[in-house]
């Protein structure tokens, strides 16, 4: 098995709810390591260009509202199946269909405040990293 | 009655009172970040109410780590200190909460493991006095000058503004 990297972002509604530490510790019991790590309050900007993907769709600008409401908490995760692992991890989008053990089932509120974003692809997962970390933010362990 | 409260501010940062909140800085060493602690540490902090306002991930270079620790310099321990704190990334964080400066070394236990408090983070967590999992301020000058040394005001999102 391969060693992925993917991003995740803790969402404004979680960071608020003081579950940093508990998203986290989640990932890192699970064998991922956070390799970057930052707390940003993104900027409308910054936000549409980073769900750029979803323009024009019906949630595009909730989504946006939403996710400017306070600051996030930005990672770069690596370990074997970082991606799928990340994604088992989180639960489905929507909470109440999330499998019972899951970051949104025991975290999230709803739909739209669901805690969590990851990356949903290889692709997809580079171009997330490179959106929010430079090369010298990104910290692989070395030993 | 908001106006009243916003002068009260500011009046209180020019005598550089902090009526909202006390800052600390506080470090999740190497040690700690390669046994895949970071989450258990901060989970530990968010539990007491206190808040993660700012937080980056950086590996230091030997000049950051000797400057950092510039105040150790001399010391039969700062070679190792500093070798050890270059040796892969940290994680600085800036808390804050009412008294956390002293609540925020509470948690953390004596500097040595073996003296720490039962279920302090260094009881739990820590291996020997060099790698002992964290970093915290102890005075509110040095939280002061801690924190501007890892971020610009605009990375710190205090929760009361």
């Amino acid at each position: 098995m391969a060693k992925e990297r993917t991003l995740s972002i803790i969402k404004p509604d979680a960071v608020s709810k003081n579950h940093i530490g508990n998203i986290v510790s989640r990932f890192e019991k699970a064998g991922l390591e956070v390799i970057a790590a930052k707390m940003k309050h993104l900027s409308k900007e910054d936000a549409e260009s980073f769900y750029a993907v979803h323009k024009g769709r019906p949630f595009f600008n909730d989504l946006v509202d939403f996710m400017i409401t306070g600051p996030v908490f930005i990672l770069a995760l690596e370990g074997e199946n970082a991606i799928s692992k990340n994604r088992d991890l989180m639960g489905a989008t929507d909470p109440k269909k999330a499998d019972a053990g899951t970051i949104r089932a025991d975290l999230a509120s709803s739909i739209d405040e669901n805690a969590v974003h990851g990356s949903d692809a290889a692709e997809t997962a580079e171009i997330e990293i490179a959106h929010f970390f430079k090369n010298n933010e990104i910290c692989p362990r070395t030993r | 009655m908001k106006k009243l409260y916003f002068l009260i501010l500011a009046a209180a940062s020019l005598f550089n009172l902090n009526l909202i909140g006390e800052q600390t800085l506080s470090i999740v060493k190497p040690d700690a970040v390669k046994d895949r602690l970071i989450g258990e540490i901060i989970a530990r902090f968010e539990d007491a109410d206190i808040r993660v306002i700012a937080l980056k991930m950086t590996q230091l270079s030997k000049e950051e780590a000797s400057k950092f620790y510039a105040e150790h310099q001399g010391k039969p321990f700062f070679q190792e200190l500093i070798t050890f704190m270059t040796s892969g990334p940290i994680v600085a964080m800036v808390l804050e909460g009412e008294g956390v400066i002293a609540k925020n070394r509470k948690m953390m236990g004596a500097t040595d493991p073996t003296k720490a408090e039962k279920d302090t983070i260094r009881a739990d967590l820590a291996e020997s006095t060099t790698r002992n999992a964290v970093h915290g301020s102890d005075s509110v000058e040095a939280a002061k000058k801690e924190i501007a040394f890892f971020f610009q005001p605009n990375a710190i999102y205090p929760a009361a503004k």
